[in-house]
């Protein structure tokens, strides 16, 4: 393979995760910007949402890789295995919001913070007691098929994953900027109190975007295991720290900000791993997480600065 | 627990004394009792198997303890704390085992001297080594300043920031420590692990080998020290300026003190803790592997110090006294126990129930019931103080005032004929909004100016750029001939400008005096070291703070006097307007500048009011203040300045002011008229 074959293949592969830490980090950054918390579950909801969409493929009568679907079919299981998986984090995150954060709501400090934190940590325990601490084969429908450009390969899953990312988001764009409700939750998140005043129901509008985020999150846990093949209790923290840092770099709050962070830091890690060395590749992340915020608070493309009020 | 010069009230006094002394001999027979088992327990417990268990956790109790001083004290939520635990552990590990070997050469011998470095000879092998054998004991500080140093180098980016960042910081810095140490195989021996580390040895005691009874001796003696240090640093000017800043940053900046200069402070000690307790833990288990630091220790601390109380170090002692009881014996227990119950009930989910195995998910329960439920935690920090007697509660108020003998209220002469406070061409704009445009104003010393205009027309900004919270775009402010344009705002107070604030920012859960205490910041030196010593220039300088503060308490008569050692959020809207002012005075300012004083007072308290902001006046303190209340305004301001959309448009007596033309349209409306007709009404 020439460098430009080796460049092209891990460009494929940074987009494509790229696209699932997008969908991930719009959850962070969607909760950041109407209620300014760090929700520290959200890594876990992406976790829950990959075993919820394996046990989905399974409950359809799929095992392992080895039956694969084309066409209509295929598209029909990956659109159903979508909606169940979303509906359940997205209600997953409601549950979250309703019970462990609306009574915090208001509260300064770090409670509401170390809440999550709790919150994170029993869902990540539920699965480890209930599923067990293996490494569980994923469900898998996908076709094996894949394109030559060049040297570099490009897979069927790859094209069908930043379809679903895109759409996903195109969606999501659409929806604040053009619904009603969407419109409500950029007002929240401008001026809690002026949107109140004007009639915005503020509770219903945090409910929508951890509904969202979490949605998308669980999109994410799943395209995870359809990427991967595999799937773990384990996986939260590390695609959720590096989600994270998509969000800071796209400037937190911003949505199309996360967008364009998720791929950044999709293709730092495909390409770190690539020319550096793939055990430093939490590293690498970190340091940029380190210095964009001392050098870039508001992220490469926020606006303000975020500052303490 | 605060001590007060006993200042004589109306309270009942045998009552008092009577609960104060009860509760205070209490925590101390409790704190006496605890110790006493802890010292009994290897005695009584002859199994080694719970020695060891419990020297192990003595570690854990000293981290609590340590990362309470971050989390509780300052309200740093430090989430990736074993990473300086690691950062401890592998610095002693490294200095004290056989992981670098470097050649023999001549470089060494004056370390082989001083016994840090012995030469190594291995039969057949032409070199001889250097082995590292530095002393625990020297060691013990040292992993201190390392760790701290790295607290220093990754709190100073984020400190500056929202507090989420610091916790999103920590994390992921507790998640590459780790990393790195798998990584470095050369220093660490990677994921095998850091071997051969020496335990300490004492002259009349000789190696602690692997014998846990002296670790765990030691462990105690540690945690005996933390507690004191954590002690006497919160009771302290630098423990108040941590719960200030943690209650609220901006008022803690705006009454004089350096937050991020404390922040670092709080997380450099907290660090430094750590990194001893990981000289401590290495020297123990005499070995290091990268999984001995992950993010569930870092969160196993914090389950502790959300569960005793955050802030309070008994409650951390009582949380880490808990959770490992919890998990050496009782969930072992509890499990059996459950077990029987499935056995006897035939349920078979319960005869397989492994409690031991979902004590994290007890952790994420008791970190979201304790938020939810019990924020303050199981021994809270704060007790309630008892309420004031029926006669303090009737008693008619008495006025107070500066009659009495009051040492100067600031400590520089200001020359009476010089300009004290200087504005010129002052501009702010927020995106496309001028808040402020080009103001300037002079104010003499002793004077009273009162800042009056429309809502939104800029006042506040006003008082933000002079006081350093906001940065003018344009313009400069001079103090007494001294340019502090674009100072920091605790930079500002110390030069002698002081303010309260319109919407009130009193730090709601300390108490009066504490409050007080805080403003008197930048007016005190004591380091952290000297409170934790508390040497008698310490005591002296604590004791005539205090002094101050009664002081100036005084100066509302019995309004708040009584109510000395009550938290601030329990005071009434106007006792509390008293006390921001209070806390301005303290600061020992040349300038006060108050933002709607008399808001929310009825007449009479509005009068005493006035009454009292004379009073400073006269005792050389010069006044700026932003009023709405027009009769206030026209007794006490010499003079007015009048702003509207950013813009002076007015100065003068408020008698010239009153007649002003530009002034009653923009209160009353764009026609000539109607101003006129007011004029005529008025």
């Amino acid at each position: 393979m020439g460098f430009f074959d080796v460049l092209l293949q891990q460009v494929i592969n940074g987009v494509s995760l790229g696209a699932m830490y997008a969908l991930l980090a719009l959850g962070f950054t969607m909760v950041y910007g109407i209620i300014e918390l760090i929700n520290f579950a959200h890594f876990n909801v992406f976790m829950v949402g990959s075993f919820v969409g394996l046990w989905v493929f399974e409950a359809m009568g799929f095992s392992g890789q080895s039956e694969v679907l084309y066409g209509l079919p295929l598209i029909g299981v990956l659109l159903a295995g979508l909606v169940v998986v979303m509906l359940a984090t997205g209600f997953l995150g409601v549950a979250i919001e309703r019970i462990a954060l609306r009574p915090l709501r208001g509260v300064s400090g770090t409670a509401p913070m170390i809440t999550t934190i709790g919150v994170s940590y029993i869902l990540f325990n539920l699965v480890l007691l209930t599923v067990g601490a293996n490494t569980l084969n994923y469900a898998n429908p996908l076709p094996k098929v894949s394109w030559d450009i060049g040297q570099a390969t490009l897979r069927l899953r790859e094209v069908l994953l930043w379809v679903v990312s895109f759409a996903l988001m195109l969606g999501l764009h659409y929806f604040v900027r053009y619904t009603k409700m969407g419109k409500a939750m950029q007002a929240t998140a401008q001026d809690q109190e002026a949107a109140r005043m004007m009639g915005v129901d503020v509770d219903r509008v945090v409910v929508m975007a951890f509904f969202l985020g979490s949605a998308l999150a669980g999109a994410a846990g799943m395209i995870f295991g359809l990427y991967y093949n595999y799937t773990s209790f384990i996986i939260g923290y590390t695609a959720g720290l590096r989600a994270f840092t998509a969000a800071v770099l796209g400037g937190i709050g911003n949505i199309p900000g996360a967008m364009l962070g998720g791929v950044l830091i999709g293709l730092i890690e495909s390409l770190g791993g690539q020319y550096l060395e793939v055990r430093w590749t939490d590293v690498i992340i970190f340091s940029i997480l380190v210095l964009v915020l001392v050098f870039r608070p508001a992220g490469l493309f926020g606006r303000a600065a975020p500052s303490k009020s | 627990m605060a001590t007060t010069p006993n200042i004589e009230g109306a309270r009942g006094v045998f009552g008092t004394f009577w609960g104060h002394v009860l509760s205070k001999e209490r925590q101390r027979v409790v704190a006496l009792v605890l110790l006493a088992a802890a010292i009994a327990f290897p005695l009584i417990d002859g199994n080694e198997g719970d020695i060891d268990a419990a020297a192990n956790a003595t570690a854990f109790a000293i981290l609590a303890l340590g990362l309470n001083i971050v989390v509780g004290f300052a309200g740093l939520l430090d989430l990736g704390y074993a990473a300086f635990f690691a950062i401890g552990a592998y610095t002693y590990g490294i200095f004290s085992s056989y992981q670098i070997q470097p050649e023999w050469s001549s470089f060494w011998e004056p370390f082989q001297w001083l016994g840090l470095v012995a030469r190594m000879h291995v039969e057949g092998v032409p070199i001889d080594h250097a082995h590292f054998q530095v002393s625990f004991w020297l060691m013990l500080p040292v992993s201190a300043v390392v760790a701290a140093f790295f607290g220093v180098l990754f709190g100073a980016p984020t400190l500056r920031l929202k507090g989420d960042y610091l916790a999103i910081v920590t994390l992921g810095f507790g998640e590459i420590v780790p990393i790195v140490a798998r990584n470095t195989p050369y220093l660490t021996n990677g994921a095998q692990g850091l071997n051969g580390a020496l335990p300490p040895s004492l002259p009349w005691y000789g190696s602690f080998g692997v014998a846990s009874t002296p670790f765990y001796y030691l462990g105690v003696g540690l945690i005996v020290f933390l507690i004191f240090v954590s002690m006497r640093l919160k009771d302290s000017r630098i423990g108040r300026a941590w719960l200030a800043i943690r209650e609220d940053e901006i008022a803690a900046e705006a009454m004089g003190v350096n937050r991020t200069k404390l922040k670092l402070l709080a997380f450099a000690v907290g660090a430094g803790f750590a990194g001893m307790t990981g000289t401590f833990y290495v020297a123990k288990l005499q070995t290091a592997t990268p999984e001995m630091f992950t993010f569930p220790v870092s969160v196993m601390l914090l389950v502790m110090i959300v569960l005793g109380g955050m802030g309070s170090v008994a409650g951390v002692v009582v949380g880490t006294l808990i959770l490992q009881l919890l998990q050496s014996w009782f969930l072992q227990d509890l499990t059996q126990w459950v077990h029987a119950l499935g056995r006897v009930t035939g349920i078979g989910v319960l005869e397989r129930v492994d409690l031991v195995q979902s004590i994290e998910l007890i952790f994420g329960v008791i970190l979201v019931v304790m938020m939810l439920y019990r924020r303050q935690g199981l021994i809270p920090e704060r007790r309630a103080v008892t309420a004031l007697t029926h006669a303090e509660q009737t008693a008619v108020p008495s006025r107070g005032g500066l009659k009495g003998e009051l040492k100067p209220l600031h400590r520089t002469a200001v020359d009476p004929n010089q300009p004290l406070l200087q504005i010129r061409g002052l501009a702010k704009a927020f995106g496309g909004i001028q808040a402020v445009k080009s103001v300037d104003l002079t104010m003499m010393p002793g004077s009273i100016v009162a800042v009056i205009g429309p809502n939104g027309s800029g006042k506040t900004t006003l008082f933000n750029l002079v006081t350093g919270l906001t940065r003018p775009d344009a313009g400069r402010v001079t103090l007494a001939g001294e340019d502090i344009t674009g100072q920091g705002p605790h930079v500002i107070v110390e030069k002698g400008i002081a303010r309260t604030f319109q919407n009130l920012r009193l730090f709601p859960n300390m108490t009066l005096m504490e409050n007080l205490l805080v403003g008197t910041h930048t007016r005190t030196s004591t380091g952290p070291v000297g409170a934790v010593l508390r040497t008698p220039g310490v005591r002296h300088e604590e004791a005539a703070a205090r002094e101050r503060a009664l002081e100036v308490l005084g100066i509302f008569g019995n309004r708040l006097m009584p109510r000395r050692e009550h938290l601030a959020r329990t005071l009434s809207y106007a006792n509390r307007r008293r006390l921001e002012i209070a806390r301005a005075i303290v600061t020992e300012p040349m300038l006060l500048l108050l933002d709607e004083p008399t808001a929310g007072m009825n007449p009479t308290e509005t009068l005493e009011l006035t009454d009292q902001i004379r009073g400073l006046r006269d005792r050389g303190i010069s006044i700026l203040l932003i009023e709405h209340k027009l009769n206030v305004v026209n007794e006490i301001a010499e003079k007015v300045i009048v702003l509207d959309h950013g813009e002076k448009i007015a100065e003068g007596s408020p008698a010239e002011v009153h007649r002003n033309e530009e002034v009653l349209r923009a209160y009353l409306g764009r026609t000539a008229t109607a101003a006129a007709r007011a004029a005529a009404a008025s």
